[in-house]
């Protein structure tokens, strides 16, 4: 069980990018998005034996041809201005039925992907995933932002459209990142990289739907390009996001009007800090949160 | 043997170019269990090896079948006399790859095996009275030849569907053949209304086959006797419910039924065969 490198690049203290499924798949498309624009070449893989059981069998004629396994693979590219490796996971390796990877498999993965982040000499990671945000799906999401280490907060200020958790109201800092996206960030701590999760906010009443969220990808890539000072090209990410708004808004007109009423407000929040009263009050909030999940409740989980 | 992986050996073998048989202990009709039951009976295998569980199944505590506590064994028996090893296991519910590895480290190392044969069973819509077919999946081009000469369906082409995995038994195969050990996944349809019971037809289907190509000699006279007894006693439920007749009638025809049918068939075939008529 390990990592299969089918070559060597030599790269100068190259940034990590990774990314595993999660809510949206928001990280994911984001970093998969940006591994495509730059063409990033791969170069290697986590062998998926022991995370992974197979995902497709080919029979051909009798003959067992081929057997596939969800895939966890490494990409780098060379730029004039960073050096960058993209790890890709196509699943993350749950347990026991849990939708997200946690335990001695995943903490076995992370530390699999910072061998390679050692191997190279990678001067910072980013991880990427999905925020559950009282918003609203019409309204750009915010990126909320998490490093591993106080010296990247006034860093991560400085980025638009940007909160930190110490930023959103309620919080008071804290929260929690659940599966490998958060997990590679407290490994890369405990090994000495620094590193940044990024998570695009996507609406509460979205999260358990099967549709990714392209718009929320786009405000990660956003401030990935401004991190990276890096010049992105949006357009596949806009064209996907279109794709997807269509959906969202056929789902969006089937929620019974007294709840879609409740949500309409949520396209008037403003993001004010917790000393300033907002367009909505606690209760009002607390309210439509009851009501988004008992209408997911009678839908059987909002898939 | 590879390091680490759990297998406790009780005893050690003289075979030189075996041929191992797998079943799972909790397959569609009972299958597994039984083939390898049948084997180990007929031909006087001596358990010699097992698989520790921990690793690969949940102990949270026991299941009760039949009144009595059970627990998820992996185990190996081996028929020297006929250089066959069978291998009765509960499916692993975690670590198949490590799993996998273990079984297959006991028959490379331990045993010799120059074949694998792994059994499944799978629900068919068809009545009992069609004749069982031999459904083969091999690993090599070779084995499908050497297999060519017996009463095997072995032209299927399959992919998994979406929102669907694949088996156990296609995992073994597959990594059987990154050993080079030539391997057959077996799999024989069993009427949906005999699933959760037993089928000796489809017993019988496999086992003769594994007579043939192991050279086995087995006589099979029980095995037919209880196919006669379970034909019987559905024979008899088919005489005493005219619903049940009609149902299986219609099967024969090759007509579907529809959920709430195949329901009570399944019920009234269920209550007489375990009533024993």
């Amino acid at each position: 069980m390990g990592i299969r490198l089918y070559q060597e690049p030599q790269l100068e203290n190259p940034i990590l990018v990774a990314s595993w499924p999660g809510i949206g798949n928001i990280g994911i498309i984001a970093i998969d998005t940006l591994r495509g624009i730059l063409d990033a070449e791969e170069f290697g893989e986590i062998e998926p034996w022991d995370f992974f059981y197979p995902k497709r069998v080919l029979i051909k004629k009798g003959i067992l041809e081929y057997l596939e396994f969800p895939s966890s693979k490494f990409y780098f590219k060379k730029t004039e201005g960073k050096d960058m490796i993209f790890f890709i996971g196509e699943e993350q390796p749950t347990e026991g039925g849990r939708m997200y990877a946690e335990g001695k498999k995943a903490y076995h993965m992370a530390n699999l992907v910072l061998d390679v982040a050692e191997q190279f000499k990678c001067s910072r990671i980013y991880t990427s995933g999905a925020a559950v945000a009282l918003t609203h799906h019409t309204i750009k999401p915010r990126v909320w932002a998490v490093p591993n280490s106080e010296g990247l907060i006034s860093e991560i200020k400085e980025y638009g459209n940007t909160v930190l958790m110490s930023d959103i109201e309620g919080r008071g800092g804290h929260g929690n990142i659940t599966g490998l996206n958060g997990l590679l960030l407290g490994v890369a701590k405990k090994r000495g990289f620094e590193a940044i999760c990024l998570m695009g906010e996507i609406p509460i009443y979205l999260q358990g739907l099967p549709l990714s969220y392209p718009k929320a990808s786009k405000s990660v890539l956003e401030v990935l390009s401004h991190s990276l000072e890096m010049a992105i090209n949006m357009d596949k990410l806009d064209e996907l996001d279109q794709k997807v708004e269509r959906r969202i808004e056929e789902f969006y007109q089937q929620i019974p009007l007294e709840i879609r009423g409740q949500l309409d407000r949520l396209k008037h929040v403003a993001y004010a800090q917790p000393a300033e009263p907002g367009p909505i009050t606690e209760e009002e909030e607390k309210r439509i949160m009851e009501d988004v999940e008992k209408f997911f409740k009678k839908r059987g989980g909002g898939g | 043997m590879s390091e680490g992986y759990p297998v406790k050996i009780y005893k050690e073998l003289d075979l030189s170019r075996s041929s191992l048989v797998l079943g799972w202990s909790e397959d569609i009709g009972n299958l597994g269990r039984k083939v390898t039951d049948y084997l180990n009976r007929k031909l006087k295998g001596q358990e010699f090896a097992e698989i520790e569980p921990e690793d690969f199944f949940s102990l949270g505590g026991v299941t009760i079948e039949g009144n009595l506590s059970q627990f998820p064994e992996s185990k190996f028996y081996a028929c020297q006399e006929h250089e066959l090893v069978v291998v009765q296991s509960d499916s692993p519910g975690a670590e198949w790859h490590k799993f996998i590895n273990s079984v297959l480290d006991v028959a490379e190392h331990l045993c010799r095996v120059k074949e694998l044969y792994i059994l499944g069973a799978m629900v068919s819509f068809s009545a009992h009275t069609t004749p069982r077919a031999l459904i083969s999946v091999v690993n090599s081009a070779e084995m499908k030849e050497a297999l060519s000469k017996y009463d095997l369906v072995g032209d299927m082409d399959y992919q998994t569907a979406p929102g669907e995995r694949p088996t156990l038994n296609s995992f073994l195969l597959w990594i059987a053949k990154g050993r080079n050990i030539p391997g057959v996944s077996l799999w024989v349809p069993v009427p949906f209304y005999l699933s959760a019971m037993e089928d000796a037809q489809a017993q019988k289907k496999v086992l003769s086959f594994l007579d043939e190509r192991l050279g086995l000699k087995i006589d099979f006279s029980d095995l037919d006797q209880e196919i006669l007894e379970q034909n019987e006693q559905i024979a008899q439920v088919r005489s005493r419910f005219p619903q049940v007749d009609d149902y299986i009638n219609r099967l024969e025809s090759n007509l579907m039924l529809s959920e709430e049918e195949n329901g009570e068939l399944i019920k009234r075939i269920r209550d007489f065969l375990r009533e024993g008529g």
